[in-house]
């Protein structure tokens, strides 16, 4: 009963510690990006003295902003079918194949998870200078299709794992040709894990700042770029508020969404950080 | 077709794509650290930019900055994570809310992070005013950037505590049942139990979080560059600062860049270590 009663109390406290790290801070970011540009917030008013919608249009009409999401995203879907595609062939040899060094070669595709993005990033950087790669595009999508396949990989093995030989067998003693086969005993088990794939590299190329930073820089802008210049030399609170929105939450969206489609399964696992 | 030709045919568009990649980048970084690829002179073969950085202070300091901000971020990560693991391991009421809660950090990308965290620390934020309310101090105190690199160690600790928590709660969570009850059949009280049959049971989970945590803090740029202490660099920093428009020096950011991939190796072989002594000590204890 006194465990009980504590454990509720212990609840309570650390459920009111949490709404303050989370929630305080994004309504304080909210806020920012609605103070109206011709009244500023300062001390000591406790809330902003007018809101308004100026700030977003002002960041839209007036900054490289939309250029910024231009390319992230049209850079994200461009990456994440890139690495399905490459990522399925692998995945099959790993979900349905037994052969000798599986388990050494999945752990090689988890390279790129574990060396530091800023070294990657640079040296990326240096190959581009050496082979005289101009295309910040094509560089970005490139690096992001690598740092990001392990993941797809790993979705996708578990996909291809599940897929039933009878079923297979089946379609084929019925007479089904490859195509059918596929659409029959594949595609069905396959396809949460390709939506899954798809959203996590789409999500983690939106939010790739190292390689974008590094090889994009001055040139090519992403929505992470352009939200590191507002941080830094030239901080300016509420376009740092407009961008971190931009940023966030759409992102937060589709992890929910991709929470929801990988219900049962662990998310330590599918972001092979297991 | 061979089934070994089949198979390597199939693995060459991820696995291939990803090691010629990866080996690329790290020998370019190599090399570049040896005097190879040199953008600015002659490709010699020499231990001139090793000689020269390991000379420097700023070098050291970055390696030192580094080393403490990760091991100290990692350390206070897993004493936060361990314990919210084993109490929220049996459901009750709101538990599943509170993982819920744990875990949102994790969506939340690193710079926007940094952004809500400039918020809350400002001149006249939100901490201060309580600090000044509680009667702690008269006026606001500057925490941005603060000397001690406070700021920057509890950005970090934020940011990879779900990822700890998942990772921990997930072992905590595999723990049969029937086994605690075995031991607790068998005269175990619960700290026996928590060091002979939870702590062996969750060492490996332990050493995968402190690890990850380890590696990502030990690399990290973005938090040091935006709430970090001005005047110190991490390692990555420093990188990026060497290579980028004010030196254009790639072999001494090589050299720095291979030095922070030692680092990482030498934690993660560290916090492995550490975990298993950790472990067979309490286990005989």
């Amino acid at each position: 009963m006194m465990l009980a009663r504590l454990n509720t109390l212990l609840a309570g406290l650390l459920a009111a510690v949490l709404v303050l790290w989370l929630l305080v801070p994004f309504a304080m970011a909210l806020l920012w990006s609605l103070v109206d540009p011709g009244t500023p917030w300062s001390y000591p008013d406790v809330l902003p003295p007018a809101l308004s919608f100026q700030r977003w249009v002002l960041m839209w009409e007036t900054t490289t902003l939309s250029t910024a999401m231009l390319n992230s995203y049209t850079l994200a879907p461009v990456a994440a079918i890139t690495a399905i595609l490459l990522a399925a062939p692998t995945a099959y040899a790993f979900g349905r194949i037994d052969f000798p060094g599986k388990g050494i070669a999945q752990v090689v595709t988890l390279t790129p998870l574990v060396l530091p993005g800023f070294v990657t990033a640079v040296f990326f950087a240096s190959i581009l200078v050496s082979f005289g790669v101009y295309s910040r595009y094509g560089a970005i999508l490139l690096g992001h299709v690598v740092l990001f396949i392990p993941y797809a990989v790993r979705i996708l093995t578990v996909s291809f794992a599940q897929v039933n030989q009878e079923v297979i067998n089946a379609a084929r003693d019925l007479g089904a040709s490859p195509l059918g086969v596929f659409r029959a005993a594949f595609w069905p088990v396959l396809k949460p894990g390709v939506l899954a794939s798809f959203l996590i590299v789409f999500i983690l190329s939106i939010e790739e700042f190292a390689l974008a930073f590094i090889v994009g820089s001055p040139s090519f802008t992403t929505i992470p770029t352009i939200l590191f210049s507002y941080l830094g030399y030239d901080f300016i609170r509420p376009n740092a508020a407009v961008v971190a929105l931009i940023l966030v939450v759409p992102n937060v969206m589709l992890m929910l969404f991709l929470e929801r489609l990988l219900q049962s399964a662990n998310p330590a696992n599918l972001s092979g950080k297991g | 077709m061979p089934k070994a030709v089949k198979v390597a045919l199939l693995l060459t568009p991820a696995l291939g794509l990803v090691m010629v990649m990866m080996s690329l980048v790290i020998w370019r970084a190599v090399a570049q650290s040896f005097g190879l690829h040199n953008f600015n002179g002659e490709d010699v073969l020499s231990l001139r930019h090793w000689t020269e950085m390991l000379g420097t202070r700023r070098y050291w300091n970055a390696l030192q900055w580094s080393a403490y901000v990760a091991t100290t971020s990692s350390l206070i990560t897993l004493a936060i994570a361990y314990p919210l693991a084993l109490w929220l391991r049996k459901p009750f009421a709101g538990s599943f809310l509170l993982s819920a809660l744990i875990k949102a950090p994790y969506f939340v990308p690193g710079l926007v992070a940094v952004f809500l965290l400039l918020n809350v620390i400002a001149y006249h934020g939100i901490v201060n005013q309580a600090l000044m309310w509680v009667g702690l101090t008269d006026r606001p105190i500057r925490l941005q950037n603060d000397r001690n690199g406070y700021g920057l160690i509890a950005l970090q600790v934020w940011k990879q505590l779900p990822l700890a928590f998942l990772l921990l709660q997930g072992a905590v969570q595999a723990i049969p049942d029937p086994v605690l009850n075995a031991a607790r059949d068998l005269g175990a009280g619960s700290v026996a139990r928590f060091r002979k049959v939870v702590l062996p049971l969750t060492a490996r989970a332990m050493q995968a979080a402190s690890i990850l945590i380890f590696i990502g803090v030990a690399g990290d740029f973005t938090f040091q560059a935006t709430v970090g202490p001005t005047r110190e660099n991490s390692l990555a920093t420093l990188m990026v600062q060497y290579q980028g428009v004010s030196y254009g020096d790639w072999n001494a950011a090589a050299v720095v860049g291979v030095t922070l991939m030692g680092l990482s190796l030498v934690g993660a072989v560290g916090f492995t270590a550490l975990v298993q002594v950790a472990t067979r000590i309490a286990e005989r204890a």
